[in-house]
């Protein structure tokens, strides 16, 4: 079983008249596994907060289907397994941080003892105890995002969708809510996050998911899609010397040379054993051999870039 | 059930807070207290005199009958006026971007959602309402001694009539989301509508001769909602005690509330945020 299973969901936003159409989501298909964070990314527009309203009932696709926790998305009850943190949430000004919590509370079904203590004990994870009496109209940005995310543990759900959860949030109070996240992973809880923070992403994320204009163009877990392939990081604990290096230039795709390590890029990994095999040869002592990665971010903007070409082709 | 009365009852506060809800007490409080002191200064024994022992008791169950009336009547037409002022915005309000996701996010169904939107409203008005007519007929009915519990009926009639108007609020709110085309449809209906078809219903063979006018005339009476009578005639005679004699503008009105009430909630359940 899924946490989140979407087939071929399609999603054409219509203006009033109908004299204007935008292609949101495009025949897109996804499966997120149980007890994981899952980042989806993407650039503006390219339909990671419409995934997720879809998924919560509150825009429809045109076509394709979609199940929460094995059950459709159309029975609304099954939302009581479920969190939510939108992006730019807006609560009554009137109601105060403790007033919120107990309104989403009840409308979850809760109530009592067991809200009140709930209550209480979300005010002091995400370090709002204090303000708890406070109108939330007085509250900064910061702190409307952590009593959101509170919002979104209320009803202590199975599936948690995120909309950009650091969103305004100051570093000590983001490096807060990456913890809180991780416990929340920790005790099975599976968590679905819309970022444009890549390298929180990087941090904290199971699997990542790329959408871009609709369509998710790749999907792996981190090291996955951050691994270069066919290039490797060689170092020695011996000297290199100019011999050796020029004969490894005139047989062998040499990236970079730098401190007593080469970057590579190889055939196949026989061609990487005969690599090894070749410095041993020479009496070099090797160090490690560690795969190439990049970055989230530079395989992100590469990623967006070739599918951005491809598309206007 | 659980969810629409939460959602009332959140509502109410949210009338609380804006004020309005204050407001109306307040303006109630200052009708009440104008009432007090008249009533403080007329002398039921000076009213009664000169008529005869026999006949004195009606005369004073009519006195304050239609005293009640009198000072209730233009008061309605107030309360209406500012209820809906005061209420348009409650669905709107509602659908705001950041507000309708999370209540959407939550195990609610979109009709639970309206409906509970549609009786908070309701509950604001009646609250307000009750507090006017019971303090004016506990006024009244202490001065002359004569208790017509009649006159209470005219809160489930005002807060009935509002209903009506407010359900088409909602349509409108649902539709456009915003409160300004539905506190101005409501607005033609009770100050302009209602009074002009009611007016032409009962004298239309004096002014009007050809039978299509006549029909469109006597096809928007029905569909619209008949504030007028209700407030007028119906008020009065149940006040009175006389009982409802014409059923019909209850029942059309009732009808288009359902009406309005169906179609926003359809409306409602299509609808992307």
């Amino acid at each position: 079983m899924y946490a989140v299973e979407v087939q071929s969901l399609t999603k054409i936003y219509t203006s009033s008249f109908g004299k204007k159409k935008v292609q949101a989501l495009t025949d897109l298909n996804l499966n997120v596994p149980p007890g994981i964070i899952y980042g989806l990314l993407g650039p503006n527009g390219a339909g990671k907060t419409t995934l997720i309203k879809i998924l919560l009932g509150i825009v429809f696709p045109v076509y394709g289907t979609a199940k929460i926790l094995n059950e459709d998305i159309s029975n609304y009850k099954i939302k009581n397994k479920l969190g939510f943190l939108p992006e730019n949430h807006k609560y009554p000004p009137y109601l105060t941080g403790e007033s919120v919590l107990k309104y989403f509370g009840r409308l979850n079904g809760m109530s009592g003892k067991a809200l009140d203590n709930k209550t209480d004990e979300l005010l002091s994870l995400v370090k709002l105890i204090k303000w708890k009496k406070n109108k939330v109209k007085t509250y900064s940005k910061g702190m409307m995002q952590r009593l959101g995310l509170a919002q979104a543990l209320i009803n202590d759900p199975e599936l948690i969708f995120l909309d950009e959860p650091t969103d305004g949030v100051d570093p000590i109070g983001r490096k807060e809510i990456r913890d809180i996240l991780i416990d929340l992973k920790n005790s099975s809880k599976t968590i679905f996050l819309n970022s444009h923070l890549l390298s929180e992403v990087e941090l904290i994320t199971d699997r990542v998911g790329i959408l871009n204009k609709g369509k998710l163009i790749r999907e792996g877990t981190v090291q996955e899609l951050t691994e270069k392939k066919e290039e490797f990081i060689i170092s020695f604990s011996s000297e290199l010397n100019e011999e050796i290096l020029n004969e490894f230039k005139s047989k062998y795709n040499l990236v970079r040379a730098s401190n007593g390590s080469l970057n590579v890029k190889v055939a196949d990994l026989n061609e990487l054993n005969n690599l090894i095999d070749l410095f041993r040869n020479r009496g070099l002592l090797l160090r490690e051999v560690m795969p190439q990665k990049s970055s989230l971010e530079e395989m992100f903007i590469s990623l967006i870039t070739e599918s951005d070409k491809q598309n206007s082709q | 059930m659980k969810n629409i009365l939460i959602l009332s009852w959140f509502t109410l506060k949210e009338a609380l807070e804006r004020k309005v809800f204050i407001f109306f007490m307040i303006i109630s409080a200052i009708v009440i207290l104008g009432l007090v002191i008249i009533a403080s200064l007329i002398s039921t024994d000076s009213l009664v005199q000169g008529v005869s022992v026999t006949t004195q008791k009606n005369f004073v169950m009519n006195v304050a009958t239609t005293l009640q009336f009198i000072i209730i009547s233009p008061l309605s037409s107030l309360c209406l006026l500012l209820a809906i002022f005061s209420s348009a915005s409650f669905v709107p309000n509602m659908l705001e971007k950041g507000n309708i996701d999370l209540l959407l996010s939550k195990p609610v169904s979109r009709s639970q959602l309206l409906w509970g939107k549609y009786f908070g409203g309701i509950l604001v008005v009646l609250i307000n309402i009750a507090f006017l007519i019971v303090g004016v007929w506990l006024i009244i009915s202490l001065k002359f001694s004569y208790w017509n519990f009649n006159i209470l009926t005219v809160i489930i009639i005002i807060t009935f009539t509002f209903a009506v108007l407010y359900a088409m609020i909602v349509f409108f709110g649902v539709l456009t989301q915003s409160s300004i085309l539905g506190m101005m449809v409501a607005y033609l209906i009770f100050l302009v509508l209602s009074p002009l078809l009611h007016f032409f219903k009962n004298n239309m063979d004096s002014f009007i001769h050809s039978s299509f006018v006549k029909g469109i005339i006597s096809f928007l009476y029905y569909v619209v909602p008949k504030t007028t009578e209700l407030l007028g005639d119906l008020t009065k005679s149940l006040a009175s005690g006389k009982g409802i004699n014409d059923y019909q503008p209850v029942w059309t009105s009732a009808l288009f509330l359902l009406l309005m009430m169906y179609l926003s909630t359809l409306a409602f359940r299509k609808k992307d945020f």
